[in-house]
């Protein structure tokens, strides 16, 4: 008997065989090579069919709306643009030539070179001051926070500084942590900031002085924004 | 049937994770506020770069421009959409028979390329191809969440006038494309009124046999027969062309 489904072949190709006859034709199609070939050259007139629409233009704008749409913000005239510094990583990465992936590969191995000597510094309970380089200062945790470790990285003119924290609990939107600047027993705020749900967090210091005149650090947990003198439970320090 | 998605697998790091991750993250939160800006300018003179650099993507051949696009490379993307947008846009704009609706696929079409290039299989079709087909799947898709109606007088295929004949300046492929569509408009031309409206109905409303027949409220067999011999005249006479040629 003949099972070959030859007619059916060119509604193979075009999609439009209804359910039945669709099942049967793949089921002849998987075994039989000549039918296989059959459905190649009706497949190739199906794909050539497009070609004969009536021409047809979109609006001149449709351009420019793909291109917003793909790039919602322009990176050189919005400040405000949200894209971390990982993605932007990542963009230039994909985009760049192999000199460029080079270098920024380096970039990455040196950073995470810096950053495991950094976190051995953890574990030194003293400030680690060498000269004409970044200087470090690990702040503890108090019996309210016992698991929680903090980074103080100072750059070498001792005028600028950020601070990264571990293991301080989330806190709720009512509340954030504030870094104070303490210097003969006066209180400065350094700034506020929240960490995620792992715990980690990091600040910018904004300081008045140098951060070098400053003679002890400590964080405190404060209502949202910050208060002008620690109200709170004090969380991290350095020794004084 | 090609699949449209696909999920991506991002494998993590498990070596040793309390140490890696802790230092991870602090590298990465001090990164953030230092270094950040850096990178960002960086990027910023990558792209001011490649355009200094005078890419005349034009000259590039499709298959690189979609490598490029898939690379977030907008102006090959945006060459791509010179070169193609107009029979995407017909193609589309034939099927759903709305303006709106068309330039909407028509933006899909192009975003997909944007983010799914590396689904292009140069081995097993070329860009046009690619493209008209998942202008015509995304089409359909469209026409049929509506659930309406095939509108004979909205779908058609196009009159063969040696005035409308499509330009044929440009690069390589633009040239090509622009035999082809000659070629192919001519061969359906050829056909006859009644197998051209059962093919129309097949391939631009995506129409079973049955839903044709119903359509036009003819015998199942009739459209069957118009749908085949159409099918079989036009690889014919493409195919004469291509040997001819």
């Amino acid at each position: 008997m003949d099972t070959h489904v030859v007619d059916l072949i060119p509604g193979y190709a075009l999609d439009c065989l209804d359910g039945d006859e669709f099942v049967r034709v793949s089921e002849h199609l998987a075994v039989c090579v000549g039918c296989q070939a059959e459905l190649h050259s009706f497949e190739a007139v199906a794909d050539e069919l497009a070609l004969a629409v009536p021409d047809a233009d979109p609006s001149a704008d449709l351009k420019g709306r793909l291109m917003r749409r793909v790039e919602p913000a322009d990176p050189e005239t919005s400040s405000q643009t949200q894209i971390s510094w990982w993605g932007q990583l990542t963009r230039l990465m994909r985009r760049s030539t192999p000199t460029w992936g080079l270098a920024g590969l380096i970039l990455i191995v040196a950073l995470i070179v810096s950053n495991l000597w950094l976190w051995g510094q953890l574990s030194r309970p003293d400030a680690v001051t060498e000269p004409g380089f970044l200087q470090t200062i690990a702040l503890t945790g108090t019996q309210v926070a016992p698991q929680a470790t903090g980074l103080l990285v100072v750059s070498a003119d001792g005028e600028h500084g950020t601070l990264v924290v571990d293991g301080l609990a989330p806190l709720s939107e009512q509340q954030q942590y504030q870094l104070w600047l303490i210097q003969d027993g006066q209180r400065t705020s350094g700034g506020v900031f929240s960490v995620s749900d792992e715990g980690y967090g990091s600040l910018w210091i904004s300081s008045p002085e140098p951060l070098a005149t400053y003679s002890a650090f400590g964080i405190t947990i404060e209502p949202a924004g910050g208060s002008p003198g620690p109200t709170g439970d004090k969380v991290l320090g350095s020794p004084l | 049937m090609m699949s449209l998605s696909r999920t991506k697998i991002i494998p993590r790091g498990s070596a040793n994770p309390d140490v890696c991750l802790n230092a991870f993250a602090l590298l990465k939160n001090f990164v953030h506020n230092t270094v950040g800006g850096f990178i960002g300018q960086i990027a910023l003179h990558s792209t001011r770069e490649t355009v200094r650099r005078g890419v005349d993507y034009s000259k590039l051949n499709d298959e690189t421009l979609v490598r490029l696009a898939g690379r977030e490379h907008q102006d090959a993307l945006g060459e791509l959409y010179d070169r193609y947008s107009r029979l995407v846009f017909s193609l589309a704009l034939n099927t759903v028979g709305d303006h709106a609706a068309a330039e909407e696929i028509t933006l899909d079409v192009f975003t997909r390329v944007w983010e799914r290039a590396e689904l292009y299989r140069p081995d097993r079709a070329k860009v046009s191809t690619w493209l008209t087909s998942i202008t015509r799947h995304r089409s359909i898709d469209v026409l049929r969440r509506r659930g309406s109606r095939p509108e004979q007088h909205s779908i058609g295929w196009a009159e063969v006038l040696p005035d409308h004949l499509p330009s044929v300046d440009g690069p390589e492929e633009a040239t090509e494309l622009a035999i082809q569509r000659r070629r192919v408009r001519a061969a359906i031309a050829q056909l006859p009124p009644e197998q051209k409206q059962v093919l129309a109905l097949a391939y631009f409303k995506g129409y079973s046999h049955r839903e044709i027949a119903e359509a036009l409220d003819q015998p199942l067999g009739t459209v069957k027969t118009r749908i085949r011999l159409a099918m079989q005249k036009l690889r014919e006479m493409l195919m004469e062309e291509q040997i001819s040629t």
